[in-house]
């Protein structure tokens, strides 16, 4: 928040770690702690997430209905809040990896010349 | 919002139970139930960020927010009540302060003029290069109106003045005889009865006019039948057809509206002679999408054609245009913004202290601040805590300045008279409070948003976190105090130099010689009635039984009459002929202001008489015509050669029979449009052989002229009851309103630098005292070590001039340039006179010392033993 540097990068992050959310709820519903493990799991570990960042993103997901919650009670029977993607999440998943790939494709490009392409 | 409420209500929970789950995984993979529950926790990050975080992403949180920093912000400032006190009392000056001059800027230069679009109306005047801005000819106006494409419409406005006689005492009043579209121009509609008719423009028109609101209700009660009845004017019966509405604002008073066909009726000259230029101003509406630049290029072409038509009356003759705001404005503008700036520096200054006041206090909040930081608290969120109670405390500032300000435009009502203000009234409105809240929320900002960030600053923190007192933490926070400090002393430096220019300039102007004596000199004016006064003896019987029985009261040293009392508004000028001059174009003609006077004049104003005489009772209608000069007519006219004898007249030649005046005398010339304004060719003539109806009576007393008012007027009365007078005043009094503007300035400036200066040795005093109590350690350590007591004082002393040089070459740099937009204002020196730049600095120079002395003494005195021991 002190600089306008650092706000910058937060935004880029918060907007990702959304579309990562929204990917993982594709899969079917599931709890925060779920998520943040999903998250790690399927990137090979490479996105460490600070899985209490996970929480303002969720809280901004339900509020932009793109998810919702339901109370329910998982694996080993503990009370859990389950997110869950709406229809309207969906689509805006859609568009946004869509945006994703755009992005990803032209910085792809880019960098390519310059021979970094195995870096990701 | 309940979902809102629900999500955050389990928030906590969640939470919980995420580093559970998270704890549970790294007991399977093997760690202790320690490890693993430490290990979740710094995976899940900062808990209390992460909630602060959350919350934010739902609606309103700010409010709660906002609403929790004004109740701590209120405890901060109730816990620490001194610094409250000077800090919101040094906001409420600087803000009283501005808010006082702010509410005379809404008055004079932002209100809304009471017209439709008053910026398309213009105001058009003659001008002369011999005479500056003069009178409209009535037979010009009608030719600027019939060849104008730039002005849609326009309007010739003539001053009148009546005798008001038979309603209560007898009095006179003013009005304005207009061209028939005037009213509908200026977008006013009657508050009753009707506007005037387009047939009232032609000389013969009934005698009908309309009546100002004021009037209505003062001399006929308000009544609502008024329409239709007359009222009696100088012994003429007018119809009243209407009432002017209430915000009715002209440019000088009015009582009264008639057609100007009226007006013409009885001033046939006016209407014939195109030279006739009386007292006429002429108001134009411009077309749509038409530029004043434009407008001006083509009158000026205008005038230019009729001058080369009309050469007799028209010689270098040629047009000016403003825009009636200016009009209205006149010179008050310039000092207007120069207090404006002023009072602006001063709440700058305060400020600068409040801020300075914040920062010490921000010193010892530190480890409050480092604990927030540390539970979690983003540096934007602490920042946001603290301008909350900057606000705060610019509020209470504000409040108690809005009081100041009620007192503060009482004042500044008694130094800016009526006719300065042309008819609009200085007080506390909408406007002027949505100024004052625009000043707090910016006043709030400019002290606090410095200290927010200083004392949140990381490194601050880490360093200060440590809790020692002898590392050199401050030494950022010092340079910005400094700054401020230095700030304040460039800001003080220019206004007093402003306020030293203004006292200079005023003290030039009132040791120039206006060529009179004002002292213990009444004057008052009269306008005899063109019915009763129609024959020359009995307008000549009238004033000399007037000279008479004024001369005979008691306390009365002299009286006289005369048509042109310096510094008021009554001028009479005329081109004259000299005899066995070669004669000059006639635009070039000596064009001298003339005065009708009786013998004592010259004695009794105490205009000294250089060669000749003066008029006698033998200068009579009986006598040959004699005329006195005054000494610029002599040496510009018979620079080589005694002018008594010699003789002009008045015009140019013609085939008429020329009216020769004899030079009897010549004396001093006199300042009679201001101190400030150069001497002008004057001649004299004697009263009874140029009777005039329009005089003013002028009487030397013994002891305060004042005081002689009453038994002067029941001389009038018993002359003629119905005769009223008007415009009373002593000379002294004209020669102080004719510096009015100027003394204002001087006043306002000299307060708010005064202030200013106060407020800049305070803000000095702040920080050297402070610095001495931070460097008590290290003073001690230089004493222990054997530095001599002086050596410390020095030390001291050193550090505030070094600030106090650095502010004072701040600002004089900054005052050279500032100071060239007041020049309109100074008389007799320039705007970088050098003597006012040195002596305040010195002055500024001197008061720094006086700041530093204080806490250098305290220096000298600290105890090495004692200062040690801190540690």
């Amino acid at each position: 928040m002190s600089t306008k540097e650092e706000r910058e990068r937060i935004e880029l992050l918060q907007g990702t770690l959304d579309l990562l959310i929204l990917r993982t709820l594709l899969l079917g519903p599931a709890h925060g702690h779920a998520i943040a493990k999903a998250i790690e799991f399927k990137s090979d570990d490479v996105l460490q997430v600070e899985q209490g960042s996970l929480y303002p993103a969720l809280h901004r997901l339900i509020k932009r209905r793109w998810i919702s919650v339901e109370e329910g009670t998982s694996e080993n029977n503990r009370r859990a809040k389950f997110y869950k993607l709406t229809p309207k999440g969906r689509r805006q998943l859609t568009l946004e990896t869509r945006k994703w790939d755009k992005l990803a494709g032209a910085i792809a490009r880019i960098l390519r010349p310059a021979g970094q392409e195995d870096e990701s | 919002m309940r979902q809102r409420k629900r999500m955050l209500n389990e928030l906590d929970e969640d939470i919980h139970e995420h580093i559970a789950r998270e704890t549970q995984d790294n007991i399977e993979r093997g760690m202790t139930p320690d490890e693993a529950r430490y290990a979740a926790m710094r995976k899940f990050g900062n808990v209390t960020m992460v909630k602060e975080e959350t919350r934010e992403v739902w609606n309103f949180v700010w409010l709660e927010q906002l609403l929790a920093d004004i109740r701590f912000g209120l405890r901060m400032l109730r816990k620490n009540p001194g610094f409250t006190a000077v800090a919101a009392l040094t906001l409420a000056l600087g803000i009283g302060a501005n808010t006082a001059v702010f509410s005379v800027v809404y008055a004079v230069l932002l209100r809304p003029l009471p017209y439709k679009a008053p910026s398309g109306l213009i105001v058009l005047h003659e001008t002369t290069p011999r005479v500056g801005d003069v009178s409209v000819s009535y037979q010009n106006f009608f030719d600027w109106r019939a060849a104008s494409h730039t002005f849609v419409q326009m309007a010739a406005v003539q001053s009148v003045g009546f005798n008001l006689a038979g309603i209560t005492q007898p009095e006179t009043i003013t009005g304005d005889a207009v061209s028939p579209n005037f009213l509908s121009m200026m977008g006013i509609r009657p508050f009753l009865g009707r506007d005037f008719d387009a047939s009232e423009e032609k000389a013969g028109t009934a005698p009908v006019l309309l009546l100002s609101y004021s009037l209505w209700q003062s001399h006929l009660g308000g009544d609502p039948n008024v329409v239709g009845k007359t009222i009696t004017l100088d012994g003429r019966s007018f119809t009243i057809v209407g009432v002017l509405p209430p915000n009715y604002r002209s440019l000088d008073m009015t009582d009264v509206m008639l057609p100007i066909g009226v007006w013409a009726t009885n001033n046939a000259d006016a209407i014939k002679e195109r030279g006739d230029r009386g007292d006429m101003v002429v108001i134009g509406r411009l077309g749509p999408g038409v530029a004043l630049g434009q407008a001006r290029a083509e009158m000026k072409g205008i005038a230019a054609r009729l001058a080369e038509e009309y050469p007799a009356s028209n010689d270098q003759f040629s047009v000016t245009l403003q825009p009636i705001r200016q009009a209205f404005v006149g010179d008050m503008k310039t000092a207007i913004l120069v207090l404006f700036g002023a009072v602006l520096f001063v709440l700058l200054i305060a400020c600068a202290n409040v801020a300075n006041l914040f920062l010490v206090r921000g010193a010892s909040r530190t480890k409050e601040i480092a604990l927030r930081i540390a539970f979690g608290a983003s540096r934007g969120r602490i920042i946001r805590q603290m301008l909350t109670e900057s606000f705060i405390l610019a509020c209470s500032g504000g409040v108690v300045g809005v009081a100041l300000a009620l007192g503060g435009i009482r004042g500044l009502a008694q130094l800016i008279s009526a006719d300065m203000l042309s008819g609009t009234a200085v007080n506390l409105n909408g406007a002027v409070l949505l100024f004052v809240g625009g000043v707090v929320v910016l006043a709030a900002f400019i002290f606090g948003l410095a200290p927010a960030l200083h004392s949140t600053k990381p490194d601050v923190q880490s360093e200060l976190k440590e809790g020692g007192r002898t590392s050199s933490g401050g030494v950022a926070q010092n340079r910005l105090r400094g700054a401020l400090a230095v700030a304040e002393i460039s800001l003080a430096l220019i206004l007093l130099i402003g306020a030293g220019l203004m006292m200079k300039s005023l003290y030039r102007l009132l040791q120039v010689d206006p060529g009179f004596r004002p002292a213990r000199v009444l004057t008052m004016e009269m306008d005899l009635r063109a019915q009763q006064y129609s024959q020359d003896p009995a307008v000549l019987n009238f004033w000399q039984q007037l000279i008479d029985r004024v001369s005979a009261l008691p306390g009365v040293q002299s009286a006289a009459v005369g048509s042109a009392i310096p510094l008021t508004n009554s001028h009479g000028r005329s081109d004259i002929t000299i005899e066995g001059m070669a004669l000059p174009t006639p635009g070039n003609y000596p064009h001298p202001d003339f005065h009708v006077v009786s013998p004592e004049y010259i004695s009794t104003l105490g205009i000294p008489l250089l060669r000749g005489r003066t008029f006698t009772d033998q200068d009579n209608e009986k006598a040959p015509l004699a005329g006195m000069i005054n000494a610029m007519v002599a040496h510009r006219f018979f620079p080589n050669e005694d002018p008594i004898g010699k003789r002009f007249m008045f015009g140019h030649p013609s085939s008429d029979p020329p009216k020769w005046y004899t030079i009897v005398g010549v004396v001093s010339d006199t300042r009679l449009y201001g101190l400030a304004n150069p001497a002008r060719l004057e001649v004299y003539l004697s009263f009874r052989q140029n009777p005039r109806n329009s005089m003013a009576l002028v009487v030397k007393s013994g002891a305060d002229p004042a005081s002689l008012t009453s038994a002067v007027r029941e001389v009038v009365q018993s002359i003629d009851k119905d005769q009223p007078v008007f415009a009373i005043s002593t000379m002294e009094e004209l020669v102080r309103n004719s510096v009015a503007t100027r003394r204002m300035t001087l006043v306002l400036l000299g307060l708010f630098s005064g202030l200013a200066l106060v407020l800049g040795a305070i803000g000095i005093y702040g920080v050297i005292s402070y610095s001495v109590a931070q460097r008590t350690h290290e003073i001690g350590i230089r004493m222990a070590l054997g530095a001599p007591r002086s050596g410390v004082f020095r030390l001291v002393v050193g550090e505030g001039l070094k600030l106090a040089g650095v502010g004072i070459a701040i600002g004089i740099a900054a005052a050279f340039g500032l100071a060239r937009l007041m020049s309109s204002l100074l008389f007799g020196i320039s705007a970088t006179d050098f003597e006012t730049f040195a002596g305040v600095a010195v002055l500024l120079a001197l008061v720094a010392l006086l700041a530093c002395y204080v806490p250098a003494r305290r220096a000298m005195r600290v105890d090495p033993t004692v200062a040690l021991r801190y540690e």
